[in-house]
């Protein structure tokens, strides 16, 4: 296993020695097909250590001089937790490497398309080590490489100021956000021996409640942040949708769990399952980054930044569903907490298929139209329907709704809610309704997504010309969606070992699958006999006895031709619940009558929406601003003359002195 | 399950499709009457099904495939909606536990199967019409739920048959505040699923004011039949469900057949006195105003919140 476990690892990271490869006309298909192959045995190995659960060990520290020190000793475990995360990895990462080699073939060109070839395999080693790890100095080795391997590949696609500027925002958050994990991590120093999990894991039994509710509230800032969880979401949707189309689909189906993870390694697995307070906090930052993140997505041109907003969304989903797990298990219900830490985990898994799909989906739009932009698109279904297909499949799954893996992980969420009526915490119930007006606005949302691109006339001539996409940006695009009706049909096989993982994790669940998931299993592939049949009998009724179909124009009024920009408009869609929901987006909008000053019989209407969201102007920018005045104000300290530097210095140390001898 | 059970199931779902025309037939028969009209046949319904289903199928030239599955997909999960709803006897054909949860999501499937096929004929109406059910289901969403949620609470049981069966155990004197508070949540939820006046107006054409009929403005022909025959089924069953819910008494404890035809008599009551009501506040009340909408539903969503967070003070 551990065996297993180096080669896959070792694999990863001499596939990018091959990325040149990728520019020889004979040989370009080799890294991908070694990547995929490199995956699909990486998800067989994680697959086999979630479901035997005997943890693999690899202790690296004897090849590292620094890694000899206590605290910096380098060792990888691949346990249920790391083995289910991995599995997700390799899940949503074989399809896209597929797609990836006809999409970095059509986009990128010589030293660049090699350097993201040898990216992708390290990006996934990052995440890798990641969920490996065993000691606190890999998981932050693999945590920091992480983000600046993302950040590189942002990078590599255009140097306009504006992509800078965002990838600056996304490394000085995701630093933030590391700053708190690592804290978190070091807070354990002076009680752990060796900052490895075992040795933490007993050292925070013996921690004072006041210092794990620290540790707890740090974890949830630093992986809060990297989950990209409203307040601190902002660098998410402005670092997605820049990257390269498969970094885009690993970013947001991948690289987002790994905040899950660590999430489950802190609340659950080291600091053990807290108090019911840890499972409110979840549960507050998830309700507002579901409601949020969708109302943001509804509002949203940009396909891409619509499907990362809709990440905020569903990374809320997950964090409501752990935080009930915590609660439940509080409230000493260790089977129904389980069957929301189920929920949690499955939609985890749920998210990398279904985003994924959706972002490279986005990324074979951009590919034919040159645009993602919703208000440029249309009619696409007809154009390229092998795409529009497996995308519809994708949305469907995104809402949750039947026969699609989507709605088993919410199915499981309610009844985690629903069980805290019978725990004692009436809570709970409520936040069904949360669930229930989120899942209602992502209907709208994605409706409103593939309706505008995919369905009625073309908008653009650019997307009246598209085509469908290549052979192989199809092939993994279905596998992606092949998984997500697999898992919402017949759930059963990836339920039970995630039964036995979610029973390690709280003391106290049977290691089964709970008695509601288990009728659920059974009643889905009834479900999907008596939608077939049912639709089977709909198809007789109506050509039984019709006269078949016939094409003819579209009712405009009598007017000779409806045009496409008689259409209905995606902004003109979202509208009523943008006015519904007008004090969250605080639209900035003006109207212009041209020329200036003509008020009765304007020449042309100039109409401009500023699209930041509310939280960059009113709760960034005057944070920010307030820190540059207090660091201005600090600046005057600095003068320049070094007897003032000297005398602050000797303060300082004696200040420190007395602050240590009181302590 | 057994024979006699499961034919029971076979014929308390074939029921609700049998009568969902019936019933649209009885609302229209009943409005006139309210309006001092003699009123159309109530077996009209079915004629004008009969009528649409034998005509061809005019398809937007620019419109996708999704145009034509629309319908089907749409009539597909309400016929499987309705395998959930005990209707004679506490038991359902697709019963489950944790039934309602599916209920949910397969009217939300045939929804977006709606607003896509609307999407797909690319008119402005349809485009209208879809946004603002969009608007409507997206809010409705939250108060059906935790309505359902509710009683599943107070009947301790997460399947719709066993709900109608701890409703059927109940007397006058041990009716909860919670059963009145989830009740009526769930009738205002019912009127806006169902498209029924104060939140959309299934008599009129007018664009400004409809919401479902500019969604199918486009649909004519076979297609447009499934539809209507969707949205016949669709309001039947939500009737069917709040019969269930809140007054089963007369659904038989057991499959025998003097049983079941005395709950088939008294179903057949309960949806007339429905009928009945619906016909009342069509004839007696004015549509809202699109913007009203959401205070309309935000109120079943207080309701339903209410009836939820009370259920942890009456156990």
């Amino acid at each position: 296993m551990a065996l297993a476990l180096a080669a896959f690892l070792l694999a990863l990271l001499l596939l990018p020695l091959l990325a040149p490869l990728a520019n020889r006309p004979r040989l370009c298909a080799v890294p991908s097909a070694l990547l995929v192959l490199a995956l699909l045995a990486g998800a067989a190995l994680a697959a086999r250590a979630l479901s035997t659960g005997a943890p693999a060990t690899l202790d690296l520290s004897a090849w590292s001089p620094v890694a000899q020190a206590a605290p910096f000793a380098f060792t990888l475990t691949l346990d249920r937790l790391g083995a289910f995360f991995l599995l997700l990895l390799c899940a949503a990462a074989a399809p896209v490497a597929l797609y990836a080699h006809a999409y970095l073939q059509r986009h990128y060109a010589g030293w660049r398309r090699a350097v993201l070839w040898a990216l992708l395999p390290l990006f996934l080693l990052s995440m890798a080590l990641v969920l490996a790890a065993s000691t606190g100095f890999a998981f932050f080795f693999g945590w920091e490489l992480m983000t600046l391997l993302s950040a590189a590949a942002m990078l590599l696609d255009g140097d306009s100021p504006e992509r800078r500027h965002n990838t600056y925002i996304y490394l000085v958050m995701m630093h933030a956000a590391a700053a708190c994990v690592l804290a978190a991590f070091l807070l354990f120093l002076s009680r752990a021996p060796a900052l490895d999990f075992a040795s933490l894991r007993a050292a925070a039994a013996a921690m004072p409640p006041a210092l794990r509710n620290v540790a707890f509230a740090l974890a949830l800032l630093g992986f809060g942040a990297k989950a990209g969880l409203v307040p601190v979401h902002l660098w998410l949707p402005k670092a997605h949708p820049i990257a390269p189309t498969p970094v885009s689909a690993l970013m947001s189906g991948v690289m987002l769990k790994t905040a899950v993870y660590g999430m489950l390694r802190f609340g659950f697995d080291l600091l053990g399952p807290g108090p019911a307070a840890w499972g409110y906090a979840l549960i507050a930052a998830g309700a507002v980054s579901g409601v949020l993140g969708v109302l943001y997505a509804l509002g949203e041109n940009d396909l891409k930044r619509l499907l990362a907003y809709s990440s905020i969304e569903n990374l809320g989903i997950i964090f409501l569903a752990l935080g009930a797990a915590l609660v439940l298990q509080a409230h000493h219900a260790p089977v129904w907490a389980a069957l929301a830490l189920l929920a949690a985990l499955l939609h985890s898994f749920n998210h990398a298929l279904f985003k994924s799909l959706l972002f490279l989906g986005a990324g074979a739009v951009g590919d034919a139209t040159h645009t993602v932009a919703l208000s440029e698109l249309g009619g696409l279904q007809r154009r390229m329907p092998f795409t529009g297909a497996l995308v519809l499949l994708g949305c469907l799954a995104l809402v949750g709704l039947p026969l699609t893996n989507g709605f088993v992980g919410e199915w499981l969420a309610f009844r985690g809610f629903l069980a805290g009526a019978a725990a004692g915490a009436p809570v709970l119930p409520l936040l069904a309704g949360v669930l229930a007006l989120i899942g209602g606005l992502s209907a709208a949302c994605f409706a409103n997504l593939y309706g505008a691109a995919f369905l009625g006339r073309p908008r653009s001539p650019a997307a009246a010309a598209a085509v469908e996409a290549p052979r192989t940006m199809r092939a993994g695009m279905a596998a992606l969606a092949a998984l997500c009706l697999l898992v919402g049909i017949a759930p059963g096989f990836l339920l039970r070992p995630l039964a036995r993982l979610a029973a390690g994790l709280l003391p106290g669940a049977p290691p089964l699958l709970p008695a509601p998931a288990a009728a659920l299993a059974v009643l889905l592939p009834r479900l999907a006999l008596a939608l077939a049949l049912a639709a089977a009998a709909a198809l007789a009724l109506r050509s039984r006895r019709s006269l078949g179909a016939r094409r003819s124009p579209t009712w405009a009024c009598g007017q000779p031709a409806l045009t496409p920009r008689m259409q209905y408009t995606a902004a003109a869609f979202s509208e009523p619940l943008r006015t519904v929901f007008a004090r969250v987006y605080r639209a900035d909008r003006r109207l212009e009558l041209l020329p200036q000053g003509e008020a009765w019989f304007p020449a042309a209407v100039a109409y401009h929406s500023i699209r930041t969201t509310s939280f960059e102007r009113s709760f960034y920018r005057p944070a920010v601003q307030a820190i540059v005045n207090f660091a201005r104000r600090l600046g005057r300290l600095q003068t320049g003359n070094v007897q003032m530097y000297l005398a602050s210095i000797f303060l300082a140390l004696i200040a420190l002195l007395v602050l240590m001898r009181l302590a | 399950m057994t024979l006699p059970a499961a034919l029971a199931n076979l014929a308390q779902w074939a029921l609700l499709l049998a009568l969902a025309p019936l019933l649209r037939g009885l609302i229209q028969r009943a409005k006139a009457r309210a309006q001092n009209r003699r009123g159309a046949s109530l077996w009209r319904p079915y004629a004008e099904l009969a009528k649409l289903l034998r005509k061809q199928d005019l398809v937007p030239d620019s419109a996708s495939p999704v145009f034509r599955a629309a319908p089907l997909a749409a009539l597909a999960a309400t016929l499987v909606a309705a395998a959930l709803v005990p209707v004679l006897w506490p038991a359902a054909l697709l019963a489950s536990s944790g039934d309602f949860l599916v209920l949910v999501g397969l009217l939300a499937l045939a929804r977006l199967a709606l607003l896509l096929g609307a999407w797909d004929s690319g008119s402005a109406f349809a485009g209208m019409g879809a946004s603002r059910e969009a608007m409507v289901s997206a809010l409705a969403e939250a108060p059906l739920l935790l309505g359902l949620l509710a009683v599943a609470i107070l009947a301790g049981s997460a399947s719709l048959a066993g709900m109608a069966h701890w409703t059927l155990t109940q007397t006058f004197a041990t009716f909860s505040p919670v059963h009145a508070l989830a009740a009526s949540a769930l009738v205002l939820v019912a009127l806006a699923e169902a498209g029924r006046i104060p939140v959309d107006n299934p008599a009129t054409h007018l664009e400004l004011t409809m919401i479902h009929e500019a969604m199918v403005l486009e649909y004519s022909g076979p297609s447009l039949a499934l539809l209507e025959l969707a949205a016949a089924l669709k309001l039947t069953l939500l009737l069917a469900l709040l019969a269930a819910l809140f007054f089963p008494w007369g659904m038989a404890p057991a499959p025998t057949p003097a049983r079941l035809a005395l709950a088939l008599l008294l179903f057949l009551f309960k949806l007339a006195l429905g009928a009945a009501a619906i016909a009342l506040v069509e004839s007696t009340l004015a549509k809202l105003r699109m913007y009203q909408v959401p205070a309309f539903l935000g109120l079943a969503s207080a309701l339903a919140f209410l009836a939820v967070a009370s259920t942890s003070l009456t156990r």
